[in-house]
């Protein structure tokens, strides 16, 4: 009976786990498929926006002294004008060239920013100071039984579906937002209709950028670990979720992480935890396989 | 004018010291990437030998050039690093490498230019006999992972032990030696999990040792991913689990963490433990570095002065010196260094003390209890 007990229990937690792990692929892989959904470019950059942001809050707080949650906000605004600047350097040029310049260009622009990470904060894993944010983010939330859910994990939860939701009334209930799924049909026409094409796409790369910013700044207080390359598997995984999900779908990518995260924590915990990535990536594989699609993309017919 | 003539004077100091001929000891370490503390100590240890060595007239009257050469601890750069000095006729012995799977990357190359190398830092057992041209002046984790059991079950007391090891060439071999001896002695191996370098969750495997209820935690990774180990174990709920690991987690980095309060670990050098030859190393180091040195930069100093001391005997031609190290193979010839005595077994892998350190009030001390 206890043996059952500590089973279930066991389960649970790894549930938790895993929902937690899916939150952050989600927000990062929202940067992803919004961008693709619009312009049809895979931002091969955007992992490392991710890894700017967490940097970017450990800075603000450890040199400059700015509150934590100040710090937060901070590192979003930025992240949304890095995301600008992003586009406005890197594939504003490129707009109307082969879709296979820009992508070249994307990884670029990735292999770049690592490397200057790199020269500015060094190659060494950094922790956030355990003063730098609210003591109670490490305290149980709830815990039954064997089980817990610290603040940390609930605040990742939360901000997670709040920024769904916001962004899903974006998308569907403002003006910009239709505009963003008018382009995403037809960028000559659109701008035909007198739609700013351009600003509209860059409006795309601030809101993808700061929630790819807010996740580097979660992934740091929850893992403890900031480093350079974080922004290279990070980036993989999450565009892994987003083509799961159905690239060009916000809630495909929400439901994309999901399953990533859990697929990947019951992986590690029941499976192998040896070849957890390797468990992750067959998930992905046995989707597309089936779906080429995605779980909620549509399917398209090739435009002529 | 007065620039100018600053600059060519240095010039001309600079190309003299190239023309002079110069003996190369190239020493192979991460200095930049993850474990890059680890490398530095090497390097320092290195250039504080060189140093010493040059100062003192030198290797028959020919100043030694410490070379660095990066690989980050990863195979691929090491085969490469391998490659280019294994092709370089002015090096007649390496000194490395730290990682234990990038010191498999090179061996055999290292083997097929019949190039010696000595490795101050890797303890893989497979290490020794695949390759006569492979010496090292540490301990090898069979050892290493014997002794940690001993430790564990006579001054410890634990019965009830999980590994969590790193999917490399030193962690698991260094955990295969600890449960071999574990069986011995009645320590219950509750479970092992596994995890790559690149990654930062370990949730998932330690809910399940969570569950598992052990005393102890073995750790025979490095101290990059022992310190988020640690701290995500503790955010776990694991409050009185005890842990402990091998000299991978002998870092700074440990002990910056509050988390791993009691943490202990063994090491093949204590400065407080070494003997009187180690003195004079010790407030070298502190003046030249401004902290203690840790094994590797002892180690490395000895290694060091291992190679300067064969080619000083034999010249430098490979062979010669390869057969000088070789015949450093018993107590009373042995290479008496800061780090204790070393002299090769026929596979070139050598007996040496361990020592155990833990981290008490934020700082790495040596532990009250050793076992000798």
């Amino acid at each position: 009976m206890e043996n059952l007990l500590d089973q279930s229990s066991l389960f649970l937690q790894q549930l938790v786990n895993g929902i937690t792990l899916g939150g952050v692929y989600a927000l990062i892989a929202v940067g992803y498929t919004m961008v693709y959904g619009v312009i049809q470019l895979i931002n091969f950059a955007h992992g490392e926006i991710y890894m700017l942001g967490a940097f970017l809050a450990y800075t603000m707080v450890t040199v400059l002294g700015i509150p934590f949650f100040a710090a937060f906000i901070l590192t979003i605004l930025v992240c949304a004008c890095f995301g600008i600047i992003l586009d406005f350097v890197a594939y504003r040029p490129l707009r109307n060239a082969p879709r296979l310049a820009a992508l070249i260009t994307a990884i670029g622009m990735s292999i770049f920013l690592q490397n200057l990470a790199m020269m500015i904060w060094g190659s060494q894993i950094k922790s956030y100071p355990r003063d730098m944010f609210p003591a109670i983010f490490l305290k149980p939330a709830l815990s039954i039984g064997e089980v817990s859910m610290t603040w940390i994990q609930v605040f990742i939860l939360s901000i997670t579906v709040v920024c769904m939701i916001i962004l899903h009334l974006i998308i569907h209930k403002t003006k910009i937002g239709t505009a963003m799924r008018a382009i995403s049909q037809d960028k000559t026409t659109s701008a035909l209709m007198g739609i700013g094409v351009n600003r509209v796409i860059s409006f795309t790369f601030a809101i993808g950028s700061a929630m790819g910013g807010m996740a580097g700044v979660l992934v740091g207080l929850y893992y403890n670990a900031i480093f350079p390359t974080m922004g290279y598997i990070a980036g993989i995984k999450a565009f892994a979720a987003a083509v799961l999900g159905g690239i060009g779908s916000v809630p495909g990518a929400m439901l994309g992480g999901g399953v990533l995260g859990i697929a990947e924590v019951m992986g590690a915990g029941y499976i192998s935890s040896e070849y957890r990535d390797g468990i992750s990536y067959a998930v992905m594989i046995a989707v597309i396989l089936f779906k080429p699609s995605g779980l909620i993309g549509r399917q398209i017919g090739e435009k002529v | 004018m007065r620039k100018l003539g600053c600059f060519l004077f240095a010039w001309i100091l600079l190309t003299g010291a190239a023309w002079a001929d110069s003996i190369k000891i190239p020493i192979a370490a991460p200095f930049t990437g993850p474990l890059a503390s680890f490398g530095e100590g090497m390097k320092n240890g290195a250039l504080l030998k060189g140093e010493e060595i040059n100062a003192a007239g030198g290797i028959n009257g020919k100043n030694v050039d410490i070379v660095l050469e990066d690989e980050l601890c990863d195979p691929k750069e090491a085969a490469t690093v391998a490659t280019k000095l294994a092709n370089d006729p002015k090096v007649s012995v390496v000194v490395g490498h730290l990682c234990s799977s990038s010191t498999l990357a090179a061996l055999p190359i290292y083997r097929g230019a019949k190039l010696p190398a000595i490795s101050p830092a890797s303890t893989n057992v497979s290490i020794g006999k695949m390759s006569p041209y492979y010496f090292r002046n540490v301990y090898r984790d069979d050892f290493q992972g014997l002794f940690l059991a001993k430790y564990v079950k006579i001054v410890k007391g634990y019965k009830k032990v999980a590994i969590f090891y790193e999917v490399n060439d030193y962690s698991m071999g260094l955990m295969l030696a600890f449960m071999k001896e574990a069986k011995k002695l009645g320590i219950k191996v509750l479970g092992t999990e596994a995890y790559t370098a690149d990654t930062t969750d370990f949730k998932p495997q330690l809910t399940k040792f969570k569950m598992m209820k052990p005393d102890a935690i073995f750790i025979p990774g490095y101290a990059p991913q022992g310190t988020l180990i640690i701290s995500q174990a503790r955010s776990l709920g694991m409050k009185n689990v005890a842990f402990f690991g091998a000299d991978g987690l002998d870092d700074d980095l440990m002990v910056k963490n509050p988390d791993t309060e009691g943490l202990f670990v063994t090491t093949p050098f204590l400065p407080d433990k070494a003997g009187p030859q180690a003195a004079g190393f010790v407030k070298a180091y502190r003046k030249k570095f401004g902290k203690d040195p840790n094994w590797f930069a002892a180690n490395t100093y000895d290694a060091v002065g291992i190679g300067a001391q064969a080619i000083k005997a034999v010249g430098r031609n490979r062979e010669k010196i390869r057969d000088y190290l070789a015949s450093i193979n018993s107590k009373d010839r042995a290479y008496d260094g800061v780090a204790g005595k070393t002299y090769f077994d026929k596979n070139g892998d050598c007996l040496k003390e361990a020592y155990v350190k833990k981290i008490k009030n934020g700082k790495w001390v040596s532990a009250e209890k050793q076992l000798q």
